[in-house]
């Protein structure tokens, strides 16, 4: 199973696209605290929201960490298919594919800490004020 | 210090300490000098002085990295080529890029964030209403069990008491800001605002509209004073009940100029409600929103030509009004205590 | 791509290498004369003209500061008015953020992005004419209204209802709202050039991990500006709404609310502060490797912190609003994400500092001005960290400690950097130095002027006082301090105007060899002076730096040995090669000089201005004329049909002339532009969940002039853009079938589903008596309905210009690029009209 995954990450070829899959989970994890949070502090009492956006943003955070592991791991396993060693600047397919897989992971890790800093609001307040 | 070798870093330690006594000396100098009546530096409220110690501590923690950062760029640069590998680098980007400025930066989250609740609130502390209009402040007390009191451009705390206010403005945005007791609090049409303060220490300050409002907006202060409880009490008894004293010349001078039209003077002219009421004026420490001291030449000046002290303002101008009625009225609003 | 079966010219020849540069200098010949000189398209020449005015700009703006700061040298000082102190500060703002700093990134991408990238222009250089023209007429129509004493006065962000209300802000507010609204759609157009030209026009073998790190930071940027500029010109939209029609989008009486303006307008501000630092920082990204003799240390940090800095820029908006009493758990967010752009901006600093550790630094004159630039800036930074932390906010918001800030991080970030690329590219766009002596001169003055003038304002800020006041009391205790910022910003301004007598001395220098630095990047293989065509061959690239790296390189490319060394047909000739790994795709041609960006701008500019002034025939007779120019320039200018499908394009390989649909750049054009069109709906949609949420009563009880429209005409208008839509697609595949007239039969159709479509969108408002002026409910339904309508209409232009386009056999099975285009566009029109249908038909019932 793990193998048959990792292999499965091995195949996905990193391009532009993947590169900003992490970014844009933390945009949409964003947003989605923001816009949760606003609405429900508006539209509830102040303390009854609070359960529900803590409820909400555990859940977002934990499928959004999930879903950046899950690209950094991709990313991983392409770093390390075979060919030339960092820092990956000639003009083969190979230091192209290991450039984009290394930003990535990077791209993952800063996503993966800034989740983690949306996330820690909901659990200091203890209402809407 | 002709012969120094530049390359030689055992020098670099003395030359860097003087040079740092030199620039930060003057700055730590002007620092202590930094207390004033509108100044965040002198504190008289538990969130003020909360903010003063972050304040501080995020200064020193911003002196020590910049002086950090530079340093390693001077040695960096200093350096000659090849010392630094590619692992090397990677390493210097890694911890000092990545992995410092991330841990330091989760624990000030967490820290900046526990210290923004805001002080519990109880059902019998003292509401203050205050609406900023252009270029005033119109300020209500609404005590508990105590009849409601409308004052203006001036605003007063008991310390030690829990106090809310309430912002709003009618006209455009303004902001409500006394640096010495709290941050500062948006005056937005068709919303209120809360902001929640205790004043520790008794004195007289000031507060200042922080959002850029029009013409006048460098001329809308006010100020504020933080008294004993007791003090407190008596105070706002004393504006609770109208205007004392009984016919003066000023009065029916008032009127006939039609001052009335805007402002009250309970107790004396119930007059609109447009501009700020005057019931207890003389009892004020400034004139124009935090703009003139309260004398009677520069309330005469104010009506005269008022646009003289503030531009864009609302009040129409006396020009053409005669000396003698000028000092009447003066006279008349100083004496409103 | 195919192999070439014939020989290739002969290289080694000297006559034939000179018989192409011949035929190449004449078909990249400027044109010359008093007037035909300002008809020129080509990037070297644009670019000057553009970096010109905006440094001319930033000049201007910069007196307006020292007038500022004469003002507040001592208290209650009287030489302005407050009327004129109010328009210095919102015009030095709006001037160093719209018409200096924004266009100066345009503007120097403009002038090294296609050296960078050793191509030979961007690939759209009439746009980037047409941007040029844009701007100086925006930019020239608001900076001049100060003179007129009608400059905006409500400072750079605006806000309602002082900027709104006809009392309080005069034509002033017009002229910001309309002049620089023109001006962001011209920076939409620059996005939409340089996203083209770093994607598709680099050079074979130029894979994304070889790009010039230039290149990576103007990408990120240019995506930036789509996503940041839209929902300020939907902001702008409401505006003007609200003060030329009086609908009450930031009404609060009417159930608007200021908020809504200042959410669009900081979801744009904040990114924009990221959209002028970054290319700055690339400037440096290009400068260090050069004065440290290596490549960069740690290239994808840099690719990390550009991207990851481009998205986390978004995140901070609200830090703006702080004070504004938002729920203190929603200012978290904004003040997390505040602090974790922190992370990315220091990596970039370390991979400075790491790069010149490894290297032997070069003491050049651009290097001094980088290092300077650093010292400011990290103080700049650390202060936003601070700014970030709310409860500290609370008392620096709106106070001198932020005006410090900004300026710190600004002339850090963005200004000085640019004077060292100044230093730095100077002799690639002249062949002459700048002088060493005046350069290190100027930089000890404005290092010394900046932290003079702007160290204490950290402090007179905490000590209470407020920005944007033209004048303050004694009793602050403020004035050493502030006496102290106008010495140190003449002393700045002196600087600056060493810098000036520099550059107007140099005509008299002396030439330098090429490439003076040792450089190892590709611009450097133009000679200044040069030939107008940028490179005599498009280079294989083998290495990130291939002046050091490639042996021989310059040779080669000098003698023709690579890409399009000739122009045999007589055309103006651009590689177009892949996303990812830039294997050749294409040989496009471009156009040459045009009058046409230039009247299109002023025709389009007529629209903005005469509106300003409520002159509402002449807008529209203006911007009838602006169409049919842009209609001219299309039909003429774009989707050109070949005299032969494909053509030798060196290093034997054959190459299309032509490209249609993703692989060609008018595809990708549209994409981008429809991106950022997408991003202003998104903002109106914002608006109208917006008021949702503020509100209880929203939409409020159905009263005559407050009902909404029904589902009825909405779900008309819908099922009408959808058949468009959907017989767009069917014309696109018949076309391409080669069943033409069923192809054309099909677009007329859609033409007409298109315009019935957005003429039932707007009949369910009108039907139901929606009144716009009397609720911002109303308010919101109509502008959304007409938002569909126009661009149903702009639909319509579009399937009829084809079907015109094929009639006259401009457009046929093969070179089908039009039709591929607009069925994109129709995308775009069918999601946005499924979106504002629903909500408008169907949301009243739910909420």
């Amino acid at each position: 199973m793990i193998c048959k995954l990792h292999k499965l990450a091995q195949r996905l070829k990193s391009s532009l696209w993947m590169l900003v899959v992490p970014p844009t989970v933390w945009a949409l994890h964003f947003l989605f605290s923001y816009v949760y949070t606003a609405v429900r502090c508006a539209k509830s009492g102040s303390v009854e929201a609070i359960v529900d956006i803590r409820t909400g943003i555990t859940v977002a955070t934990v499928v959004a960490l999930l879903l950046v592991a899950a690209s950094g791991y991709v990313a991983w396993t392409q770093s390390r298919i075979d060919g030339d060693l960092r820092p990956y600047q000639d003009s083969t397919d190979e230091d192209r594919l290991h450039f984009l897989a290394a930003a990535t992971l990077l791209l993952a890790g800063l996503s993966f800490v800034a989740i983690l800093f949306t996330a820690i609001p909901a659990f200091i307040f203890e209402d809407c004020i | 210090m002709t012969d120094h070798n530049p390359d030689q870093f055992s020098v670099f330690k003395p030359i860097s300490r003087s040079l740092l006594r030199l620039i930060f000396g003057p700055v730590l100098a002007l620092l202590y000098g930094c207390t004033g009546i509108q100044s965040t530096f002198s504190a008289f409220g538990v969130e003020a002085e909360s903010t003063r110690s972050l304040t501080w501590v995020m200064t020193a923690a911003a002196t020590v990295i910049t002086i950090g950062v530079l340093w390693l760029a001077w040695y960096a640069a200093r350096t000659p080529a090849s010392q630094l590998d590619y692992k090397g680098g990677m390493r210097v980007i890694f911890w000092f890029g990545a992995l410092g400025p991330t841990l330091l930066l989760s624990v000030l989250l967490v820290f900046s964030l526990s210290k923004m609740r805001t002080l519990p609130t109880g059902t019998d502390d003292l509401k203050i209403a205050v609406t900023g209009e252009q270029f005033w402040w119109r300020a209500r007390y609404l005590p508990v069990g105590g009849q409601s009191v409308e004052t203006a451009n001036e605003i007063r705390i008991p310390v030690g008491r829990t106090v809310a206010f309430a912002l709003t403005s009618p006209d455009v945005i303004h902001s409500f800001w006394i640096p010495g007791l709290a941050g500062k609090v948006d005056m937005i049409p068709g919303r209120t605002n809360d902001l929640v303060v205790r004043a520790t220490q008794a004195g007289v300050y000031r507060g200042v509209c922080a959002e850029f409002c029009g013409l006048s907006h460098a001329h809308m202060a006010f100020d504020v004073v933080a008294m004993e409880p007791a003090a407190f009490e008596q105070w706002l008894t004393n504006m609770a009940h109208p205007a004392t004293g009984g016919d003066s010349p000023g009065r029916k001078l008032f009127e006939s100029y039609g001052c009335s039209g805007c402002h009250t003077i309970r107790g004396h002219i119930e007059g609109a409600t447009i501009g700020p009421d005057l019931t207890h004026f003389g009892s004020r420490l400034s004139v124009g929103a935090g703009t003139l001291p309260m004398t009677l030449d520069a309330i005469s000046r104010f009506i005269r030509n008022p646009a003289s002290v503030k531009p864009g303002v609302m009040m129409p101008d006396f020009r053409e009004i005669s000396d003698k009625d000028v000092a009447v009225i003066s006279n008349y609003l100083v004496e409103l205590r | 791509m195919s192999v070439a079966a014939n020989s290739q010219p002969d290289q080694d020849d000297p006559a034939v290498r000179a018989a192409q540069e011949e035929r190449l200098r004449a078909v990249w010949s400027p044109p010359s004369g008093l007037f035909l000189r300002w008809t020129d398209t080509n990037n070297n020449v644009v670019g000057i003209w553009y970096t010109l005015t905006a440094f001319g700009m930033m000049l201007f703006a910069g007196v307006l500061a020292l007038i500022m700061r004469t003002q507040l040298a001592v208290p209650e000082n009287d030489l302005v008015s407050a009327s004129t102190f109010n328009q210095l500060f919102t015009l030095h703002g709006s001037m160093m953020m719209f018409l200096f700093a924004v266009p100066m990134f345009e503007a120097v991408s403009v002038l090294i992005l296609p050296q960078l990238l050793g191509a030979r222009d961007l690939p759209f250089p009439r746009l980037s004419a047409f941007g040029y023209w844009s701007f100086l007429i925006g930019g020239v129509f608001v900076a001049g209204s100060i003179f007129f004493d009608a400059a905006p006065d409500g400072g750079w962000f605006m806000y309602p209802p002082l900027s709104t209300n006809s009392s309080t802000a005069g034509i002033g507010a017009d002229i910001w709202m309309l002049g620089l609204s023109f001006i962001e759609v011209s920076s939409i157009a620059a996005a939409v050039e340089l996203i083209v030209g770093v994607l598709k026009c680099r050079p074979p073998g130029m894979r994304l991990n070889l790009m010039p790190l230039y290149a990576w930071y103007i990408l990120v940027v240019a995506v930036m500006i789509l996503f940041a500029f839209p929902p300020l010109i939907a902001g702008d939209l409401l505006f003007e709404m609200e003060r030329l029609l009086d609908w009450p989008f930031f009404d609060a009486k009417r159930g608007g609310d200021p908020l809504l303006w200042q959410h669009l307008f900081w979801i744009f501000g904040h990114p924009e502060v990221y959209i002028i630092f970054l290319p700055s920082i690339g400037i440096f990204a290009m400068v260090i490797p050069t004065f440290s003799q290596r490549h960069l240390l740690g290239y994808p940090w840099i690719v990390l912190a550009a991207v990851g800095t481009g998205f986390l820029s978004f995140g901070l908006w609200v830090h703006h609003m702080f004070a504004t009493g938002m729920p203190n758990i929603s200012l978290g967010f904004f003040s997390a994400a505040s602090e974790a752009v922190a992370i990315p901006t220091a990596v970039q600093i370390f991979v400075f500092i790491a790069t010149i550790w490894a290297g032997r630094v070069i003491w050049s004159t651009p290097m001094l001005y980088g290092a300077g630039s650093l010292a400011i800036f990290v103080i700049g930074g650390l202060t936003g960290v601070m700014v970030a932390v709310a409860p500290f906010d609370w008392q620096a918001h709106d106070t001198y400690f932020v005006v410090a800030h900004l300026h710190y991080v600004l002339i850090g970030g963005t200004l000085m950097p640019l004077f060292a690329g100044l230093y730095y590219y100077w002799p690639l766009v002249t062949a002459k130095k700048l002088s060493d002596r005046l350069g290190r001169i100027a930089f000890w003055m404005m290092f010394v002027g900046v932290n003079l003038g702007f160290f204490p304002m950290h402090i007179s800020g905490l000590m209470g006082m407020p920005r944007r006041v033209y004048t303050y009391s004694e009793a602050l205790g403020v004035g050493t301090l502030n006496l102290l910022s106008t010495l140190g910003a003449y002393l700045f301004a002196i600087g600056v105007a060493v810098v000036v007598v520099d550059l107007c001395l140099s005509p008299q220098r002396q030439h330098v060899p090429r490439n003076p630095w040792n450089a190892g990047t590709l611009e450097w293989l133009e000679f200044a002076q040069q030939e107008n065509w940028g490179v005599r061959s498009v280079p294989l690239i083998e290495s990130r730096y291939p002046l050091w790296d490639q042996p021989d390189f310059v040779r080669h490319v000098d003698e023709g040995r690579y890409f399009l060394p000739d122009a045999e047909e007589g055309y103006r000739e651009l590689m177009i090669t892949s996303v990812l790994d830039a294997r050749p795709l294409q040989v496009a041609r471009i156009t040459g000089p045009s009058v046409i960006p230039m009247i299109a701008a002023i025709t389009l500019g007529g629209v903005f201005i005469f509106t300003t002034f409520h002159l509402y025939w002449e807008a529209l007779a203006s911007g009838l004329t602006a169409l049919a120019v842009i209609l001219c320039w299309l039909w003429t200018g774009t989707g050109i049909i070949p005299e032969k499908a494909e053509k030798h394009a060196g290093l034997g390989i054959m190459l299309p002339l032509y490209a249609s649909g993703p692989t060609s750049p008018g595809w990708w054009a549209m994409f981008i532009t429809m991106t950022g069109d997408a991003t202003a709906f998104a903002a109106l949609i914002f608006g109208y969940f917006f008021f949702w949420t503020v509100h209880t009563d929203f939409p409020p009880d159905p009263l005559p002039g407050l009902t909404g429209p029904g589902w009825y005409w909405p779900m008309l208008a819908l099922a009408l853009i959808l058949a468009g839509w959907v017989l767009t697609i069917a014309a696109r595949e018949t076309n391409a079938r080669g069943k033409v007239w069923f192809a054309r039969v099909a677009l007329a159709v859609a033409a007409a589903a298109n315009g019935a479509g957005g003429l039932a969108g707007l009949a369910g408002p009108w039907n139901s008596g929606l009144d716009p002026t009397r609720h911002v409910y109303p308010a919101i339904v109509w502008i959304m309905a007409i938002w569909i309508a126009t661009h149903a209409m702009l639909g319509v232009i579009m399937q009829l210009f084809v079907l015109a386009r094929s009639l006259a056999g401009r457009m046929t099975p093969v070179y089908d690029g039009d039709v591929r285009n607009i069925t994109l566009y129709e995308h775009f029109l069918a999601l946005s009209a499924l979106i504002t249908f629903l909500v408008i038909g169907f949301f009243p019932r739910l909420a």
